[in-house]
């Protein structure tokens, strides 16, 4: 009895010394901002070297009154939406056209994949110009074509959130190919073999085979997309800031706000509080929207 | 009869994929291609227009750029920054990962427990200041040390990666190490850590491409100490430079700095890349 507590113990020491270094890399930046946000929320608090003061449901209260904060969700659902329903039958159209291995496949596939390597800051800054209003090259090429007239303004107040949705695409889909191709790649070819010998077009292979067999992993695909589209944040900071006038806003960069200026040049009045509580609440919002997904896509499966 | 008709159906198809793969292949690269043919243009042929390729290569830009924005030093900060995160990701990740799928150990299952929620709590922007209280705390907020430590973060992903792929090497294995005499750790570092090889590159690639897009974390911990800017943080901060309107070539010139070592790694390792994606996303 004794030895087996002790060879435990022994055995426990092992697995700490190696566990230890990644453990503590969690514990510090992992574990400990879940719990700072957890307690902050309920404290007025300016940063380091400021006092705290402890003020209950306040901030929480704040955040249900908070008006750019509201606007701020719905345009994270209109992008979100927005993103994913243009994404996803793009990838898997791509992914489906890919995975017949017609010639030049890999290529496509490689070049496709490719914004998902950029970091979307630089390319932030790309875009920046791309779509600047009246020097940018996408303006000048719409109107060399004679599709628009006047030049559009990409990055106003109008436009500005259907312009993210674009960039975010061209992010996106290389990334969604790629799991969409795993997907294909795991439904058996006997399958689609004799549906072809009994006759059934490609067409029909596709809806009545295809698209059946890849639900389970359509909701891993869409789950992620959702967490993603939520949680996307760099592009949108570099390309607008939220601008102009909150129309581009989306919930993590208007918490960010209340931590950390946009820029080095500018500044801000810390509110990590009030920071913590909209972190929270998106955080619950985001999870709800996991939740309730999940749900519909199961009472899908059901009727089917 | 049939068959001719089948066979247009499948040329028509045929035809039509490719329109459609080449013209999204022309959406997805055409904002890379402006940045680094761009960087070679004057300012004027850029917010003028002028043709596709630029008239004269102006080389000087990225001459401007290096000396202007001292890209240099930051550079070298992105450099020491993203192979050290690479470094020790692989590492950590792995002792860990082996850590969870082998040893039955005290507190395992409130660990691995703790490890597994996290990964589905969206955390976003508040975790940014913690991070940076915790490197003030230890002294390390004004060093490439503290921004390499943020970077690598917590892993979870990657220890649960690793975990998957541990459990598919036959325990025998290790078994066999320590009837012949091997000491625990040899038999990590010598036996296992060699076939986690697969798994470990996906870790290195993918924590080394975070670390050098990084902007966020860079941004935050680098604003008050300017001197362990990354070069990412560097080219993005032109934008707000006063001269910005003026120099769209040197920001070109300047992004293209920051892409073209991924684009060359991307050129060698672009199967990695892909396949890595799915390495232990899909697997039912």
């Amino acid at each position: 009895m004794r030895n087996l507590t002790k060879k435990r113990l022994k055995e426990s020491m092992y697995a700490y010394s190696l566990l230890g270094p990644n453990l503590l890399l969690f514990l510090c930046f992992s574990f400990f901002p879940v719990i700072w946000m957890l307690k902050y929320m309920f404290f007025r608090y300016g940063g380091a070297g400021t006092s705290e003061t402890f003020i209950g449901l306040e901030n929480i209260m704040r955040v249900f009154r908070d008006g750019i904060y509201w606007k701020a969700v719905l345009n994270t659902f209109i992008y979100a939406v927005g993103k994913i329903i243009i994404t996803i039958p793009i990838s898997f159209s791509l992914a489906y056209i890919l995975n017949k291995k017609i010639k030049g496949s890999g290529v496509f596939q490689s070049l496709v994949f490719l914004p998902t390597i950029m970091s979307s800051a630089v390319m932030g800054l790309v875009f920046y110009l791309l779509f600047n209003v009246y020097n940018g090259e996408i303006n000048r090429m719409l109107m060399a074509a004679g599709i628009v007239d006047s030049p559009i303004n990409w990055l106003g107040a109008d436009h500005a959130l259907k312009t993210l949705v674009i960039v975010s695409v061209w992010g996106a889909i290389g990334n969604y190919m790629v799991y969409f191709l795993a997907g294909l790649q795991q439904i058996p070819q006997e399958v689609l073999e004799s549906a072809e010998v009994d006759g059934a077009t490609g067409f029909r292979r596709l809806w009545n085979i295809t698209i059946p067999m890849m639900g389970p992993i359509l909701k891993i695909i869409l789950m992620l997309a959702i967490a993603n589209a939520f949680n996307d944040m760099n592009m949108i900071l570099v390309l607008t800031e939220g601008g102009p006038y909150n129309a581009s806003m989306v919930m993590t960069l208007y918490a960010y706000k209340f931590f950390f200026p946009v820029s080095a040049a500018s500044s801000v009045m810390p509110q990590f509080g009030y920071g913590a509580a909209l972190s929270f609440v998106s955080a619950l919002i985001a999870g709800a929207v996991t939740i309730l997904f999940l749900r519909f896509s199961k009472k899908m499966s059901d009727i089917y | 009869m049939a068959i001719d008709s089948i066979k247009a159906r499948h040329n028509i198809f045929l035809v039509f994929s490719y329109i459609f793969a080449v013209v999204m292949s022309i959406f997805t690269v055409f904002p890379i291609v402006y940045t680094i043919l761009g960087s070679f243009k004057t300012n004027a042929e850029l917010t003028q227009g002028g043709s596709f390729f630029p008239s004269v290569w102006h080389f000087e830009n990225y001459a401007k750029a290096f000396i202007e924005n001292d890209f240099i030093t930051y550079g070298l900060n992105s450099i020491i920054v993203s192979v050290g995160v690479l470094i020790i990701a692989v590492f950590t990740a792995s002792a860990a990962g082996y850590v969870f799928a082998r040893k039955d150990f005290i507190g395992k299952k409130i660990i691995f427990s703790a490890y597994s929620a996290l990964v589905f709590i969206a955390m976003g922007s508040v975790t940014l200041y913690p991070t940076y209280s915790v490197l003030t705390t230890l002294h390390i907020n004004k060093s490439l040390l503290g921004l390499i430590l943020a970077l690598v973060g917590g892993q979870i992903t990657n220890v649960l990666l690793v975990t998957g792929f541990v459990k598919t090497v036959p325990v025998e294995l290790d078994e066999a190490a320590t009837i012949d005499g091997c000491s625990q750790y040899r038999t990590f570092f010598q036996i296992i850590f060699p076939l986690l090889r697969p798994i470990l590159a996906v870790v290195a690639l993918f924590s080394f491409r975070t670390a050098w897009n990084d902007y966020l974390t860079s941004f935050i911990i680098s604003i008050f100490t300017p001197r362990i800017k990354t070069l990412t943080v560097a080219v993005v901060q032109m934008q707000y430079s006063i001269n910005a309107a003026a120099e769209w070539h040197v920001m070109l010139a300047g992004a293209s700095i920051a892409i073209i070592p991924i684009l060359i790694l991307y050129m060698f390792a672009h199967k990695q890349f892909i396949n890595g994606l799915t390495a232990g996303a899909v697997k039912g």
